[in-house]
């Protein structure tokens, strides 16, 4: 039975996927459409021939009336034809596929760090409230909240690229691991700092619930009171979090593939927008909002996994 | 006796030794892979396609032309070995032997085989590009080609004024004199490209490049890096008689940020970097440090069709307000050449005696009071954002405050302003130009004539019939001197008129390592350069 209530929640939740992304294509379509910079123009450099901009445009559809080019994208969105980058001829879908890899890496990898340390340091703290090292992790944690991206990458760099020279400091090289350290730790610090502060504060909240209290008359081992009762219930809203967190990332992976000359989708976007490159930013912007209604799905379905209370009806 | 002999023995040894030393250090190396950063991501590689720098150093290597520069911006053979010119038909003579490359991509077998280059390719290549469907940005430098419109328009299938005579003769004719017309045929679009290949790929085309240039296509990961390696089939022999080019591959990586460019010099990982400012001081005096002026001019524009710029005397005071010397020490560590006029020095037409605007604010003031401004009046100036673009508006917006003029400032990015600033809406704006090819038309006619007001490239929106003519004259004149007049003449008039802030021209600069061998920095910049020739001493 609850396999079935939480199947036909999956299907809802799909279902209303579709005007999310209905309107997602027109904000994309009316941000592309009434931005300053004609495209056909920028791709003729500074000096363009009059004649060879209306043959780019004609062929861009940029000079059919707006409805149409409306009606044409969304056409084009829903056939999974999502056209050519006006820049280099590349197809969309190949310009995100070659990039994904690098920006699934940077992301997966700085959630797990995130994760991993936020939720072990948030733990930490809140069961060794007002000590010295509850507030060194407060501490890290305040900095990892203020500090952005584009500092803490260019510091990584300088330390541990220039100066140490045991990391390399930009590039993929032939995709070895140790390329992708210093983008990651970048980049999963803001999340990680976020969880820690979260997880403590949820974690002081239950540990102070009865039920703790109860678990704790009942003798069992400290242990087992945090981790099997406590922790699950302080995580609920950290998943939440952690939701919410890769729209954070997928903005903060634009810096931190500037800064570690990354090709990944970041970059790529960056590029799209400077050179009015609509298909590409069109089909990018899908792309990324699919992303964060699909994580944000498998965060509200991992609730029933923490909380059985929770019901999919 | 006997230590006589020694001594005798042991300076012939030192001596021989010594030069066996400078021998060996002088005789280029084979081998290697050329470790280099691009600031962006070329976004073409097809020759047809290529409008930016990026794009040009990476064809460059890959493609060739009739003709080319040399480094000091004269026009030398390429792959036209010589040619005749009687009145407006061109005949080239071919180099024989020259070869498209026969793989690409590790290995993978081209269409055309890696077959002789003849005649026949040139008249494709010539068509291919003109034809309106390929949408070549450049394909207009060559308009004056006989039956341009009639082939452009889809009345005539070909272009009639370009013929192959035989197999190593080509013959170009152009409907009108174009004394240029040499030194726009040495710009990148205007390279051969096999029809085989550029037919198999269609629109993918880009990804695949095949030339005849010294380094083959080898792989592209978008955004990351672009290797291309050694045409072991390529035409051209050192002074010597060696085998060009020497390095086995070519390696560019993109690196977006100019710190991080300067980071990966510092650890050895590219043997070329571009030196951003913060890091000038730590570079220039290094050993392989290069610099030299380039061809080309920063300004800023006042469109003359608006207020307070209709007014001649504001736009001298204007100019006369600045000091160039004194910002380009102060906000550009030297690395400029105060402005003058238009050309830029180096270019045919350059002249070192143009008088210009010198610093004087006493009297940009009294010409802004006989303007109607005595307390000076409020502005806004337009630039594309860069942080180096910014220094410069802070620098000169101190020193237009000085004679009462306030500059507000306003940064869009390049499209906005490349779209606004054309159509006539921004009466004060940054712009610079750098050479298409080594000639004053290529700044005096296509930044000023008023054929050109609007998207061509004048968009200060000059006026003058004069000026106008002369530019026009200089277009049509064949004769070096006459042209050298003509065009004399022409900038006078338009440094008289002021329809620009002249602020500097441009320097090119690069920062090797030592082990770089024959590298130099063309006039046309460092993305000009050509690596068949540089080899690495290690």
């Amino acid at each position: 039975m609850g396999v079935i209530l939480m199947f036909a929640y999956l299907i809802r939740r799909i279902l209303t996927t579709i005007p999310v992304i209905i309107g997602v294509i027109l904000v994309v379509f009316i941000l592309t459409t009434i931005v300053p910079g004609d495209p056909a123009r920028i791709m003729m450099g500074q000096r363009g021939d009059p004649e060879t901009i209306k043959l780019i445009r004609e062929e861009m559809g940029l000079d059919n009336p707006i409805p149409v080019q409306l009606y044409d994208f969304y056409k084009d969105v829903f056939t999974f034809n999502l056209g050519r980058s006006y820049r280099n001829n590349q197809t969309v879908v190949q310009a995100i596929v070659g990039r994904l890899p690098v920006t699934a890496t940077l992301a997966i990898g700085s959630m797990i760090v995130a994760v991993l340390l936020g939720v072990s340091l948030g733990i930490f703290s809140a069961t060794h409230q007002y000590t010295f090292l509850d507030y060194i992790s407060m501490f890290i944690s305040l900095i990892g909240m203020s500090a952005p991206v584009y500092f803490i990458g260019l510091l990584l760099v300088l330390l541990f690229a220039t100066h140490l020279g045991w990391i390399p400091g930009t590039g993929l090289g032939n995709g070895e691991w140790i390329y992708y350290l210093l983008p990651i730790v970048t980049l999963g610090v803001r999340p990680m700092a976020l969880i820690v502060r979260l997880t403590r504060s949820t974690m002081l909240e239950v540990i102070h619930e009865d039920y703790v209290t109860t678990a704790r008359s009942k003798g069992l081992k400290e242990k087992a009171v945090i981790f099997k009762h406590a922790l699950k219930n302080a995580l609920i809203p950290v998943v939440t979090i952690i939701g919410l967190q890769t729209a954070t990332l997928l903005s903060g992976v634009i810096l931190t593939e500037t800064i570690y000359s990354l090709p990944g989708l970041g970059r790529l976007s960056i590029q799209a927008v400077i050179n009015r490159d609509f298909p590409i930013i069109r089909g990018v912007v899908l792309f990324m909002a699919l992303v964060f209604v699909v994580a944000n799905l498998l965060v509200d379905l991992s609730y029933g996994f923490f909380d059985p209370r929770i019901r999919y009806d | 006796m006997k230590k006589g002999y020694l001594a005798v023995f042991l300076v012939l040894m030192l001596v021989f030794g010594l030069t066996a030393v400078g021998y060996v250090a002088d005789s280029p190396k084979y081998g290697g892979v050329w470790k280099d950063a691009l600031q962006s991501n070329p976004p073409d590689l097809d020759p047809a396609q290529a409008t930016d720098t990026t794009s040009s150093e990476m064809i460059y290597q890959m493609f060739e032309a009739l003709v080319e520069y040399d480094n000091e911006g004269n026009i030398a053979p390429l792959l036209a070995e010589s040619w005749d010119i009687d009145g407006n038909v061109y005949t080239f003579h071919l180099r024989e032997g020259v070869y498209f490359h026969d793989t690409i991509e590790g290995g993978t077998p081209t269409a055309n085989g890696g077959r002789e280059v003849t005649a026949e390719d040139w008249v494709w290549t010539f068509n291919h590009i003109c034809d309106p469907a390929t949408k070549s940005p450049r394909a207009y430098f060559v308009d004056m080609l006989v039956g341009y419109d009639e082939f452009r328009e889809g009345s005539a299938d070909c272009l009639a004024g370009v013929k192959a005579l035989d197999k190593y003769t080509l013959e170009l004719t152009i409907d009108r004199p174009f004394a240029p017309f040499l030194a726009t045929l040495a710009y990148n679009t205007f390279s051969v490209m096999p029809k085989e290949d550029v037919e198999k790929w269609g629109e993918d085309w880009n990804f695949h490049p095949v030339g005849t240039g010294a380094y083959k296509f080898d792989s592209w990961d978008q955004d990351s890096k672009l290797v291309m390696v050694k045409h072991e089939n390529y035409w051209m022999k050192d002074n010597a008689g060696n085998q060009l080019p020497y390095m086995d591959e070519l390696e560019f990586r993109i690196i977006p940020d100019y710190t991080m460019m300067w980071e990966e010099y510092e650890m050895d990982n590219l043997y070329q970097t571009y030196v951003d400012d913060p890091f000038y001081n730590n570079a220039k005096d290094r050993e392989n440090y290069m610099q030299r002026p380039m061809l080309g001019t920063y300004y800023y524009g006042m469109n003359v069709e608006k207020e307070p710029f209709k007014d001649l005397k504001v736009r001298k005071a204007m100019n006369y307000a600045i000091n160039r010397p004194a910002l380009i020490d102060l906000v550009m560590n030297g690395r400029g050449t105060p402005a003058k006029g238009v050309i830029p020095p180096g270019m045919f037409g350059y002249n070192p005696d143009l008088e210009g605007y010198s610093y004087n604010p006493e009297k940009a003031k009294e010409l802004l009071a006989e303007a109607g401004y005595p307390n000076g009046f409020e502005v806004t100036l337009q630039y594309n954002t860069s942080k180096g673009h910014k220094r410069i508006a802070e620098g000169l917006q101190a020193q237009y405050q000085q004679i009462g003029i306030d500059v507000n400032l306003k940064n869009v990015d390049w499209g906005t302003h490349l779209d606004s600033v054309e159509r006539g809406e921004v009466p004060f704006f940054r712009m610079g130009w750098v050479a298409d090819y080594n000639d004053p038309d290529n700044f005096l006619y296509v930044l000023l004539n008023s054929e050109n007001i609007g998207p061509k490239g004048n968009y200060s929106r000059y006026n003058n019939p004069a000026f106008d003519e002369w530019t026009k004259q200089g277009r049509l004149q064949t004769d070096p001197e006459l042209r050298k007049e003509v065009y004399s003449n022409a900038e006078k008039l338009v440094v008289d008129e002021a329809p620009w802030v002249f602020i500097y021209h441009y320097t090119t600069h690069s920062l090797v390592k030592p082990c770089v061998m024959n590298y130099e920095l063309p006039s046309f910049g460092q993305y000009s350069n050509k690596f068949r020739n540089v080899w690495l001493n290690k």
